[in-house]
């Protein structure tokens, strides 16, 4: 069903008579329209247009309704007017399927003088309307099939927008900047301890509601302390802040939100909030999901929270690290945040799919982790209710495309990041000098190679092979050129001879270029590359029985830092060489310099042998598939073996080298760009299947948002767009995601989706307040931000909720209450071992292996181990975020307590309560020993049972127990020890029946919640 | 409604979704707040979506479906590695007289392949075919149990599918996307439908073969859907279900002692607090006891008289598929919702002895053969053939060429990886006995009548379950999210009784 340009005379007549029907018979009558209304609902669904503008008419003109009856003065087409074409009719007509060329998603197809079937002003005259009240099913917008007809209250809002003159406000709010916004009025100032509780009591006067009393000062520490570091109280802390709490309440939370953002564990806790975003695991994902070398990323996220590294810097080292002016070591392990994408090392798979997935996951990941915005979509076509286009998804992925990352199972390209974080600022101090070496060096070696008038092509050729591999000659243009035929076979030798130029009185180098087999094609749809392990070239001359063997010295290629050193092509022991490793997409080039130059006999043949040992993947042999020879006599090839401004370059370098692996390190994987040269083009993926490529695009963010910064369009620009305060999302987004994490639901609850068919803000002056105090005042400082917010009275309500004020307001979007939810997994782990004394403080490093129960751990790769250390090993007790996290073998603790398993990007956890839970927290090794050693330091804490379960009820829940609890417990405590005594196989440890007690104590409620 | 849980707050949000919430925030009486409460009626019944409404304090609480549904629950056998269909079902007497000739290109032209290379030969089928049943369906001669049943089964010859490696072929499966991180089949059923019997998982995940998939989790995930709703793994060995028995030296009295105390102290939190999700978590707990009696007792199959052993061929205490069959007839029993069986070992590429088709693949059949006859014959025998659907499947079909990895000749015959048919049965809950439907081409290699792409299979389960597959979605990252995609999918209604 389509709109179509005609109306109904006689429907239009119909409408009237039973308009004008109902009006006298009903409306005039009772004169009271919500009874009028309460029909529709129950019924007469689809109002006749002229009866609405009835309705609308007596509503704005009789003094008596409008006290019952008002629609909004102004009707904003964003609050009130797209959610009902978002809802109703972009299925249809939106940025996919545009259905008669009408979109809502676009003004110019909707409104004249392009679009139709509106006429602002006249709702009368407005086909949309007449189409919506239809009566005939055959006409009526949406068609029944699609969706119920539009509600009498949303015809009534579009007929009184059209009548305001069809405001297309095209901004949503979230792709407007934030506007400053001033504190408003409030009915009690002595309320407000922070600016932004000015906010949420004006809306709860608004609503006629009070704020909660203060939360307790125990409850209140507990809290701060486990949302600002994951960990609760310790009684030493819990004591010294009641007793300045009792002297200067204002200074003591002060003094304790301060101690708790310098304390290292605050990194530890909000790490993982980001971790999820970035999609952050330790294996790979797809194929085996083996094990991935990363975690020197997931410390630099801990430290650069701990440090406070304002959030405009930590967007752009993640983004574009390595392409910051003097990147450090760490500047470039940031950018590991989009080096954790999945790769797939199984057996026969596509390196290219799955680089192009990856690519496109960092687009996702990028939209969604810092613009809030579902962009995934805009992959297959035009974002169905927001601004964006299908070409722009793949101007955005164009600055992911060029980096050099092509899916290998070495997860190159890496950095070796030092062990020890001391040895950082040498290490960079010395990566430059060397990268400033290798470019300069590699700058003049490849001004030679690719000096166009030093080379004569080669004709004559003949090619051979050592196995079944089949390879013929043609010539093209002024030279030979070699191609295989049909399969190649694994290991092949490609042997290549021709005749030298009668010219050519000495050789000193010659050039091998290899290509793609189609190299039109491989530009946009690369094919497998090649590995030369081994290159031998020989002199045949007549008359002489054995051929001459050419020495070759070094090889000059054509990139600066490849994967395979190409010198070990001259290595017969190794496979590895000159390459273009796994993928070829354009023509390569290596020069084989030889040690001297050799005089050329008349009418001798260079014989020139290729060997490829690399066999990839258990399927696709890496063998040049197509290539040409030429050769020279120009003696600056030789010469530059030795001549000083290359020499002395090479022995410096090997110097630098010789000192920077004397490091001890550890592997990361990283962006890099190719060289532009080797860079790839970026196409757009009709339907997004990457072999379907249609129309090149360049680089570019959506017309929609601000522009990009002036100068070079690169990761760096992207980075710096993205972190800039002109982008209107950026701020919001994160601002959103830290109030999310303290009040359990964002002021936009749909964290993950700011566009349009997301949620508005429950308080969008505050959001935006915040946002411009996030970027302003704060200079993008997260602990700025959270001590605001910590310190309101807003956050320090008493959770307690009345029945009433529960049914008003379940989710507690209006925040007349304090937080209160369940703990992530993390904070449950890491709670029980603190509470239970076992928890070490032990700070980074690689993953640890906490006892996993039995039969859980089978990986794909049946070598690798979980190795579980020691009761009493430190790494058995270390925080959550240490774990080793791999993909496919989610620890079931995590997964249990809804930590997602990190394929991509989670912009928010769900919270689940299920028998599972139960399961674990009862039985599982790990809590078993938390209730153990919990039971051991109650035991410790008093010779007194009663004193005991004081003591460990308070460590528990920061607060005395009630009287009812405690004779409660200590009956437990007697029953489980009488127990005990009869049966005499129970450990001796829980004979006073304290483990039973302290089993209840890590289960409460209250414990597990916030 | 008296508690609030995680699964208010999705409905919520889903509600939300659907009406959009935009609440009319300059008018706070009269039309806005009706307005508001029109919506929210309207959304209960938004024609687009079905929204499974569980009990406030149980998320698995059974529901019915908004259909009639035929199947109530689901037993699905997978065969990880992808079994050849030209060795089993799909008798192709044409690819027999082509055996060792070389490949045509056209078969080649366009084709993507894991580890055929240049011209591969073709391969006839490695075993002989026969007739069986009323029905006259052909079944090789390696599962001479299973061919008895051929009337009680529904084979489609011609499932295809657009991925030819492992791990993204079973999540397409499973989950009908092929990146991990979305729900399996058994979520979005246990989503819809809950379980009956409260005291067991209603989605249970059991393993054969020796080895995980290679996805692992993956493939009984929940995705976006809440974690309650994800597959949990039954062992035959060890702890039935993780964490399942009490801490060395805790008796079941001592832990309800336990849970007792802390009920009573969860209680008064409730009152002080007003939360419902802490009566949640109470009745949590209580689940969790009942499930510590229930779970060992369900996987335990000593007690099984011994012609069961004997039909099934099972032995008590192993990780076998037989063992896993006859749990799966158990769990069944006792209304487990969906019972997911995978059997690592069916990916006969010829290189090595294992998977080749001369070699492991009949051990392979062997193992199988007996137990699914058996469960077979079980579930008609207690009558519950009727609302049971049993499923049996690979994740791709194999090639009618012959696997020439590297370009050679292997030593071992195997055949690769083959998106373009494969074969899938199903049995019981409102299928067609007795039929086969779609055919592939003269060697097996493409569904040449009646493609039946997995998103099609999957409107059908869910069809058979009582689902319409389009409006049984779940808002995530800006789309409603369907097991089936994007595309569009078509129930098979060919094939239901």
């Amino acid at each position: 069903m389509t709109f179509l340009k005609m109306t109904s005379v006689n429907q239009m007549a119909d409408c009237l008579k039973l308009a004008l029907f109902l009006v006298q018979a009903d409306l005039l009558k009772q004169r009271r329209l919500p009874v009028a209304l309460k029909q529709f609902r129950a019924g007469i669904q689809r109002v006749p247009l002229l009866l609405l503008l009835t309705l609308i008419a007596v509503g704005s003109s009789s003094g008596g309704l409008a006290d019952d009856v008002q629609l909004p003065a102004v009707i904003s087409f964003n609050q009130h007017i797209r959610p009902i074409f978002n809802q109703h009719c972009t299925a249809c007509h939106g940025g996919v399927k545009q259905a008669a060329e009408i979109s809502f998603v676009y003004k110019e197809q909707v409104l004249p003088p392009d679009g139709w079937i509106l006429e602002p002003g006249k709702p009368e005259e407005s086909i949309l309307l007449q189409r919506v009240v239809e009566t005939d099913p055959e006409l009526r917008m949406p068609p029944p099939e699609h969706g119920n007809a539009l509600s009498a209250g949303d015809v009534a809002l579009l007929t009184q927008w059209i009548k305001q003159g069809a405001v297309w406000d095209a901004s949503h709010w979230a792709y407007a900047a934030p506007q400053a916004q001033p504190l408003p009025a409030v009915s009690d100032e002595a309320w407000v301890r922070q600016p932004l509780d000015h906010f949420v009591l004006s809306r709860l006067d608004d609503e006629g509601l009070k704020p909660s009393p203060d939360a307790s000062p125990e409850r209140w520490l507990r809290r701060v302390t486990l949302d600002l570091v994951g960990l609760p109280p310790t009684m030493q802390q819990l004591d010294e802040f009641l007793k300045h709490y009792a002297t200067d309440a204002t200074a003591a939370r002060e003094m304790v939100v301060d101690r708790l953002l310098q304390s290292p564990s605050f990194g530890e806790r909000w790490a993982s909030v980001w971790l999820d975003q970035i999609r952050y695991a330790d294996s790979r994902g797809l194929g085996a999901d083996g094990r991935r070398s990363v975690w020197k990323y997931r410390d630099w996220v801990i430290d650069s929270l701990n440090r406070d590294m304002p959030f405009d810097q930590f967007t752009i080292k993640q983004i574009a690290g390595d392409l910051l002016p003097n990147a450090t070591i760490e500047d470039r392990i940031a950018t590991a945040a989009h080096r954790v994408t999945q790769t797939n090392e199984e057996g026969g798979t596509d390196d290219e799919e799955f680089r192009v997935a990856a690519v496109l996951d960092r687009v996702n990941t990028t939209w969604q982790a810092w613009q809030g915005i579902t962009f995934g979509c805009v992959q297959c076509h035009s974002h169905p209710y927001d601004p964006f286009r299908h070409a722009e998804y793949y101007q955005f992925a164009a600055f992911f495309n060029t980096s050099a990352d092509c899916d290998l199972d070495e997860d190159w390209p890496v950095v070796q990041a030092p062990l020890d974080p001391q040895d950082y600022p040498a290490v960079s101090q010395l990566d430059r000098e060397i990268e400033s070496l290798r470019t300069r060096l590699w700058q003049r070696e490849y001004a030679l190679l690719t000096d166009a008038d030093a080379w004569q092509p080669l004709v004559g050729m003949q090619a051979s092979t050592n196995n079944q591999t089949q390879v013929v000659v043609n010539r093209v243009d002024d030279h030979d050129e070699f191609q295989t035929v049909g399969t190649v076979s694994r290991d092949a030798d490609i042997t290549l001879e021709a005749p030298l130029p009668a010219s050519l009185s000495k050789l000193t180098a010659i050039r091998l270029t290899a290509m793609p087999l189609d190299p039109v094609k491989a530009i946009d749809d690369s094919e497998w590359g090649f590995v030369m392990s081994e290159i031998q070239a020989r002199l045949l001359i007549p008359g002489e029985q054995q051929p001459r063997d050419l020495k070759i010295a070094r090889l000059y290629i054509d990139e600066p830092d490849p994967f395979y050193d190409p010198q070990l092509s001259l290595d017969p022991k190794l496979k590895r060489g000159f390459a273009a490793y796994s993928r070829i997409n354009k023509p390569r080039e290596a020069a084989l310099v030889l040690d001297a130059a050799v005089d050329i006999p008349p009418d001798a043949r260079l014989s020139i042998t290729v060997k490829h040992r690399i066999y990839l993947l258990a399927a696709f042999s890496l063998i040049t598939r197509r290539g040409h020879v030429a050769v020279t006599d120009d003696t600056r090839f030789t010469d530059s073996l030795t001549a000083e401004e290359f020499s002395s370059l090479r022995t410096d370098l090997a110097d630098l080298q010789r000192q920077r692996s004397a490091f001890k390190t550890v592997s990361v994987p990283v962006m890099q760009e190719l060289p532009e040269h080797l860079a790839r083009p970026t196409h757009i993926f009709e339907r997004g299947l990457f072999l379907t490529k249609g129309d090149q695009v360049t680089a570019g963010t959506p017309e929609s948002l601000p522009p990009l910064p002036a100068g070079p369009v690169d990761r760096l620009a992207l980075a710096r767009w993205l972190a800039s305060s002109e982008n209107p999302l950026t701020a919001r987004v994160a601002v959103n995601r830290f109030w999310a994490q303290l009040f359990g639901t964002g002021l936009v609850a749909t964290e993950e989706d700011f566009g349009s068919s997301g949620d508005v803000p429950s308080h969008p002056q505050l959001l935006d307040y915040l946002a411009l105090r996030f970027q302003g005042e704060h200079q993008w400082s997260r602990k700025a931000l959270l001590r605001e917010i910590v310190l309101s009275r807003t956050y320090g309500q008493t959770s307690r909720v009345s029945a009433a004020l529960y049914d008003r307001d379940p989710q507690n979007r209006l925040l007349a209450r304090g937080p209160r939810f369940r703990l992530s997994s993390e904070m449950v782990r890491d709670q029980a071992l603190a509470l239970s004394g076992l928890l070490t403080d032990k700070q980074f490093g690689a993953p640890v292996h906490p006892p996993i129960p039995a039969g859980v751990w089978q990986p794909f790769q049946s070598g690798d181990k979980w190795q579980v250390p020691q009761p009493g090993e430190p790494d058995r007790y270390r925080r959550s975020i240490y774990t080793y996290m791999k993909r496919s073998i989610p620890y079931p603790m995590f997964a249990a307590f809804d930590a997602p398993s990190r394929e991509f990007c989670s912009p928010r956890r769900l919270r689940s309560n299920t028998p599972l839970q139960a399961l674990m927290m009862l039985n599982d090794e790990v809590f078993a020993e938390c209730a153990a050693a919990l039971a051991e330091r109650m035991r410790n804490a008093a010779s007194d049972p009663q004193q005991q379960i004081r003591a460990g009820f308070r460590l528990v829940t920061c607060r005395e127990p009630d009287e009812a609890d405690l004779l409660d417990l200590l009956d437990l405590m007697k029953s489980a020890a009488k127990e005990a005594a009869a049966d005499s196989a129970t450990s001796s440890n829980s004979e006073d029946g304290l483990n039973a007690v302290a089993a209840v104590l890590l289960n409460l409620d209250e414990v597990v919640m916030k | 409604m008296q508690t609030k849980s995680i699964f208010h707050e999705l409905q919520e949000t889903a509600l939300q979704q659907a009406t959009r919430r935009h609440f009319l925030q300059g008018c706070t009486t009269g039309l806005g707040s009706i307005w508001l409460g029109m919506q929210t009626a309207n959304a209960a019944g938004d024609a687009s979506r079905y929204l499974p409404q569980h009990a406030a304090d149980n998320p698995l609480s059974p529901l019915s479906p908004p259909l009639p549904g035929r199947a109530k629950r689901i037993i699905y056998l997978h065969m990880i590695g992808a079994p050849s269909q030209l060795e089993l079902f799909d008798y192709k007497p044409d690819l027999q007289r082509l055996d060792g000739k070389e490949c045509p290109q056209s078969f080649l032209e366009g084709k993507r392949f894991a580890f055929i290379q240049g011209t591969p030969r073709m391969l006839g089928p490695q075993y002989p075919f026969r007739q069986y049943g009323d029905s006259g369906a052909w079944v090789s001669d390696r599962l001479p149990h299973f061919s008895n049943h051929v009337d009680d089964v529904c084979f489609i010859k011609t499932m295809v599918t657009d991925q030819f490696n492992h791990g993204p072929a079973q999540l397409m499966v499973h989950t009908g996307q092929a990146r991990m991180g979305y729900p399996s089949i058994g979520s979005w059923t246990t989503w819809g439908l809950g379980t009956e019997n409260e005291d067991l998982p209603g989605f249970i995940v059991l393993l054969s073969g020796g080895r995980q998939p290679r996805v692992g989790k993956a493939l009984w995930s929940s995705g976006f859907l809440p974690s309650v709703y994800q597959g949990v793994q039954c062992r035959s060995q060890g702890d039935p279900v993780l964490d399942i028995s009490n801490p060395d030296g805790v008796s079941r009295e001592q832990r309800r002692a336990v849970l007792d105390t802390l009920s009573k102290l969860n209680q008064r939190t409730s009152q002080a607090f007003g939360d419902p999700e802490t009566l949640t978590r109470i009745a949590q707990y209580e689940m969790a006891f009942r499930m510590q009696a229930a779970v060992p007792d369900a996987m335990d199959i000593k007690d099984e008289p011994d012609h069961i052993h004997e039909m099934y061929g099972t032995q008590p205490g192993k990780e076998s598929f037989a063992n896993n069959c006859l749990l799966a007839r158990r769990l069944a029993e006792r209304d487990v919702r969906f019972i997911q069986l995978f059997d690592w070992g069916w990916d006969s590429h010829g290189a090595d002895k294992n998977e080749a088709l001369n070699a492991g693949f009949r051990n392979k059949c062997e193992q199988v053969d007996r137990p699914i006859s058996a469960l077979l014959t079980d579930l008609k025998q207690r009558d519950m053939l009727k609302d049971t659907l049993v499923i049996w499947s690979g994740e791709f079909g194999r090639t009618p060429m012959r696997e020439n990895r590297g370009g050679s000749e292997m030593s071992f015959v195997g055949r690769d990886h083959n998106p373009g048919a494969f074969t899938l049965w199903m049995a019981g809950a409102g299928v067609k006995p007795g039929m086969t439907y779609g055919e592939t081409d003269e060697v097996g290699y493409t569904a040449a009548e009646n493609p039946v792409e997995l998103r099609d299979f999957h409107a059908t389960l869910l069809h058979l379950l009582g689902f319409n597959h389009n409006r049984f979605n779940f808002p995530f990252q800006g789309l409603d999210q369907k097991l089936t995609g994007v595309k569009p999918a078509r129930v098979i209604e060919e094939i239901l009784a």
